[in-house]
């Protein structure tokens, strides 16, 4: 049982069912404000960017990008791995939120799964472009073919990172569509549009919430999530060996999977702390979104950035501890010092220290310093992902293939194109999609009132 | 299913339909028509509801059934890998044997939570009757709004309409009405 008077209330005021279908779904009646169009303006824009971008490098090949033979990886394996990392938050969302049974997970999980399915997209798009040609990806795929015929590797983290990354949006994007179900059903029921009530009951697959298909729907519920929360696991596991299983100093390391999955789950948490104060911002979500409910979100980021910094202070330790002169050369002539210090500065400042603040409950309930805070963490995300792909590279053993990496503006203008995809995808999600599980909230409403104070001793509670 | 067609009255099912306001109410109502007798058709609610849905006693194997896929999956992808490597295309690299086995754990889980997730969405929606496009069977059009409701077959529920309405009434239905539909 859920105790308000402990935990803080799940929902501000005393709303009824009917109030919180009409308040969650109110933005896809209201007016489009104007805001949203300008948006989505600049969304298009820096999307058109990325298709020129991608387009340039479709018909010229990937020498139009800054790598070059020393420096391989380049922006596209940076951006690939901190998109990956922020699609991490919506299954970690629902799936161990879900598990641990916090029933705060309710108001904020439909926008972590949404944040995850446009993440993952975006992602999917950089291992693509890399292979030079993609049109020939289906080479990736284990099947009998005319060319030996030739097996994939499956020993390669490259072949189970397709795997992975194909389960992950299956899965993901499927736990996100049948939790929205119900709510499309609502939305089908309430409407007076002819046109919503047609597209929406279309999309609803049917729904009228009978005994029989709440009970296959739990039952669905419960496998994707069981199956999902070990995928987590296992995805950024995959991405962290494409770089572990190599011989180059800074990256063979077996710190490498802990250090990325829980990397991952700290920059979507903070994505998604980034989205939720928009909703609550611009949408008045924040009767449903309460402070309590940033409130966790904060405390779970300043405690996964505890394990952050021990992992980034782990392997400077074990660099110097085990004696390997490259090692100590990579972190502290070229991490910690050297040309690249500003990156490393930049990740171990906005990913270790500056989460700190949020042991302040003042900082915590200021959604301002909130939201700025997130914006910082994505970007030492971000630096930290530069930072293991370049780093390492750019000097290794041999001093006379050490190259310097810059990238070109079609890189550049590849990632922004993504950046716009996804403010694109988050913009329709809030035009849209009802941004809160509105049967989820229904649910957790009970603990709101007086009512669910008199439930009898003999109703069990499986919540 | 139920399908809502006023037009063929003849082959019409009658259906007493009893509406509440909370869970609370009508767990209650449920829970005393059980110990009466009542036989109770269907249930609509907003929300999953524990205690109906061990109430009416319906049962999910889906559980079940992603076991079996994950087995079938595993079995694949492990024996798949092994054709590839051993059989059909030997490699030699650096003296390792052809069976790699443990390498091969990772990529098989990862493709066996694959293999699991498109069956068990495929027999959910075969199960459940859930597909894009399915016409809605609706009883009540609030249930997925902020009505409890309780439906129960004229013929079959055991129990003559004034008592039940009756039953349902003192445990706060806020409407107990009749209503025709045909049954498919």
């Amino acid at each position: 049982m859920y105790k308000t008077d402990i935990r803080g209330k799940l929902i501000d005021g005393e709303k009824t069912l009917s109030q919180i279908s009409q308040e969650i779904l109110a933005p896809i009646d209201a007016k489009v404000p104007k805001w949203w169009y300008i948006s989505m303006g600049i969304s298009l824009v820096m999307l058109a960017l990325g298709v020129k971008s991608v387009y340039i490098t479709l018909t010229q090949g990937i020498g139009t990008w800054g790598v070059n033979s020393t420096v391989a990886w380049g922006w596209e394996i940076i951006n690939f791995v901190w998109w990956i990392g922020i699609g991490h938050a919506g299954t970690a969302f629902s799936i161990f939120l879900l598990i641990l049974r916090q029933k705060w997970r309710t108001a904020i999980n439909r926008a972590a799964e949404a944040m995850t399915v446009v993440a993952v997209f975006c992602a999917a798009l950089f291992p693509l472009m890399h292979m030079g040609r993609p049109w020939l990806f289906f080479f990736i795929f284990p099947y009998p073919n005319t060319r030996g015929p030739l097996w994939v590797n499956f020993n390669s983290p490259l072949f189970w990172d397709f795997m992975a990354i194909s389960a992950y949006l299956l899965i993901s994007a499927s736990f996100w569509y049948f939790g929205m179900v119900p709510d499309f059903a609502t939305i089908r029921d309430t409407t007076k549009s002819k046109i919503k009530k047609a597209v929406y009951g279309f999309f609803a697959f049917g729904w009228v919430g009978s005994s029989r298909e709440w009970l296959r729907y739990e039952g669905l519920a419960f496998v994707l999530g069981g199956i999902a929360a070990v995928l987590v696991v296992s995805v950024h596991s995959i991405v962290s060996t494409d770089f572990a299983v190599s011989v180059e100093p800074g990256w063979h390391t077996t710190l490498f999977p802990p250090y990325f999955v829980v990397g991952a789950i700290f920059s979507g948490f903070a994505m998604v702390l980034t989205l939720v104060t928009l909703m609550k911002k611009l949408y008045n979500m924040g009767d449903f979104i309460t402070e309590n409910h940033v409130d966790a979100v904060c405390r779970i980021l300043v405690f996964i950035s505890l394990i952050m910094g021990t992992a980034y202070i782990t392997e400077i330790f074990i660099a110097w501890y085990s004696g390997s002169e490259y090692e100590m050369y990579t972190f502290f002539k070229n991490r910690i010092t050297g040309d690249y210090a500003m990156q490393f500065w930049g990740m171990f400042i906005f990913n270790a220290l500056l989460p700190q603040l949020f042991w302040s409950r003042k900082v915590r309930r200021n959604l301002w310093v909130v939201f700025v805070i997130s914006l910082f963490i994505n970007l030492g995300m971000w630096f930290e992902r530069f930072n293991i792909v370049v780093t390492s590279l750019s000097k290794n053993y041999l001093p006379a293939s050490w190259a310097e990496y810059h990238p070109t503006w079609i890189e550049i203008g590849f990632f922004i194109g993504t950046l716009g995809m996804f403010s694109a995808g988050v913009l329709l999600f809030f035009r849209y999609i009802p941004q809160i599980a509105i049967a989820e909230v229904k649910m957790i409403s009970k603990y709101n009132t007086q009512q669910s104070d008199h439930l009898k001793p003999g109703h069990h509670d499986y919540e | 299913m139920i399908t809502l067609n006023l037009a063929t009255m003849i082959t019409n099912k009658k259906y007493l339909i009893g509406v509440f306001d909370n869970e609370h109410t009508l767990v209650d109502a449920f829970e005393k028509a059980l110990e009466k007798g009542v036989v109770i058709e269907e249930v609509y609610t907003p929300y999953p509801i524990h205690e109906i849905l061990h109430g009416m006693k319906n049962k999910t194997n889906i559980t079940t059934a992603a076991f079996f896929y994950g087995l079938f999956g595993v079995t694949a992808i492990i024996g798949g890998m092994y054709y590839a490597a051993v059989i059909d295309w030997p490699l030699l690299f650096g003296g390792k044997p052809f069976n790699t086995f443990p390498s091969f754990i990772v990529v098989s889980i990862v493709t066996t939570i694959l293999t699991i997730t498109i069956l068990t969405l495929f027999t959910f929606s075969v199960r459940a009757k859930i597909y894009p496009g399915k016409q809605a069977d609706i009883i009540d059009i609030r249930a997925t709004d902020d009505k409890f409701i309780i439906l129960l077959d004229q013929d079959k529920m055991g129990i003559k309409i004034p008592e039940v309405t009756q039953l349902f009434q003192s445990h706060g239905a806020s409407e107990v009405y009749q209503k025709e539909a045909t049954s498919n």
